[in-house]
């Protein structure tokens, strides 16, 4: 594997390897809490939390865990994580915790993190473990972000509880509800792609 | 030392130290947790029966508690009755503030539901529908204005209008709160509770 520079390592998660618009994991969250910018933000944060933590743990005693047993111990790593997110949001944020419902502890399924530990955590060492993990954070929370503030301003027309449409705006309900979220996920989607397609002409023509 | 054995005590560790931290982060939030679970019930005990100043719980049973709200002297205000039932989606869970007598219902507040949003949600909202709550006969049954009228004058004593759009939901808690009326007269009856609202007259 060429190494890669640390700035490198980071930057990947945001676009080239974006947890969710190129690489298409965690679609079961982005999908289901992004009907409020809040539940957004929440949901990128307690995901993040255990994507960095576990991926620090995981690199960090990855020659101690015989390979046979390595997704056992990693899913029981993370789901420590998440059950501690979990707790905390429930005791310091109850209304956070009570709209991401059953989602927080699904955190533990979320191939981004499983993914990562698989892919990245346990061949690196602990530093650019936590770097990559940053990014592919990073990314997941953008990537939240983007899809919740349609969301919400189009099916609510509010922004993080702020009204931001006028008094002529009639929400489009269909934007909160799910198949609001499949729409404007394959829309976005489809964006990715096609910016991609475009940057990577560029870059052939450059080279020719 | 063979790999079966390796594996066994990496797992073991695995286990026992996430164990441990989970035991600790329990431990450390458990009674933050309970806390809050108990201010959201009180909060919602004060907005039913107003001006109480302490609660306390007289019968439990599943799906159905009773509260009974009491100003500073001990007066008995009323009863804060909790109750759940199926909704439209997914379970709803309620609150409804109830004179001693039993005979109007102050007014209701969802603690818990998990409705269309923009549709059957309204239920919580107090506009489209939970101001057509309060001060209803509950001596009968409460039954439903449809279609959605548009003026409160329009309702009888027992009637609370339809949520334009979300008929079922609107059904839905009526049905809930029409059942516990039932339970809550046939409680009183029998004498399981009510003892206590001697010292309020």
């Amino acid at each position: 594997m060429p190494a890669k520079s640390i700035v490198q390592e980071y930057i990947k998660g945001l676009w080239k390897e974006n947890p969710v618009f190129r690489q298409l994991l965690g679609l079961c969250p982005t999908l289901a809490v992004t009907n409020a910018v809040i539940n957004g933000i929440a949901m990128g944060l307690a995901t993040s939390f255990v994507l960095i933590f576990s991926s620090i743990v995981v690199a960090s005693i990855k020659k101690l865990i015989p390979s046979q047993v390595r997704i056992a111990c990693y899913i029981v790593i993370i789901a420590t994580f998440v059950t501690m997110a979990d707790r905390f949001l429930q005791a310091f944020f109850p209304p956070i915790s009570k709209s991401l419902g059953p989602y927080l502890p699904l955190i533990v399924v979320n191939c981004i993190i499983l993914g990562r530990q698989e892919a990245f955590s346990s061949k690196n060492s602990v530093g650019r473990s936590l770097i990559d993990a940053l990014g592919m954070s990073t990314g997941f929370i953008i990537a939240l972000l983007i899809l919740s503030s349609i969301r919400e301003i189009l099916g609510a027309g509010t922004f993080l509880g702020h009204q931001v449409m006028g008094a002529w705006f009639k929400p489009w309900i269909i934007m909160i509800l799910p198949p609001g979220a499949f729409m404007t996920l394959g829309i976005l989607l489809a964006l990715a792609l096609f910016i991609e397609s475009k940057t990577k002409k560029k870059t052939v023509k450059r080279t020719v | 030392m063979s790999l079966s054995s390796r594996m066994i005590i990496v797992l073991t560790s695995v286990g026992i130290i996430s164990g441990g931290f989970l035991a600790s982060v329990g431990h450390l939030t458990k009674n933050r947790i309970a806390l809050n679970k108990q201010m959201q019930i009180e909060e919602a005990i004060i907005s039913v029966v107003p001006g109480t100043s302490s609660s306390q719980k007289l019968y439990e049973e599943k799906d159905f508690i009773i509260y009974a709200g009491k100003d500073n002297n001990g007066n008995l205000l009323g009863y804060a009755i909790y109750t759940s039932g199926t909704g439209f989606q997914d379970k709803i869970e309620l609150m409804y503030g109830i004179n001693p007598s039993l005979t109007i219902i102050n007014c209701l507040t969802i603690l818990e539901q998990k409705e269309t949003p923009g549709l059957g949600a309204k239920i919580t909202d107090k506009e489209s529908f939970l101001k057509y709550w309060e001060n209803r006969d509950s001596s009968g049954s409460l039954s439903l204005h449809k279609p959605a009228s548009s003026s409160i004058e329009e309702l009888s004593q027992a009637e609370i209008n339809t949520i334009t759009g979300a008929t079922i939901s609107s059904e839905k808690v009526l049905q809930i709160v029409n059942l516990s009326l039932e339970q809550l007269k046939s409680l009183k009856k029998d004498g399981k509770f009510g003892s206590e609202g001697k010292d309020a007259s």
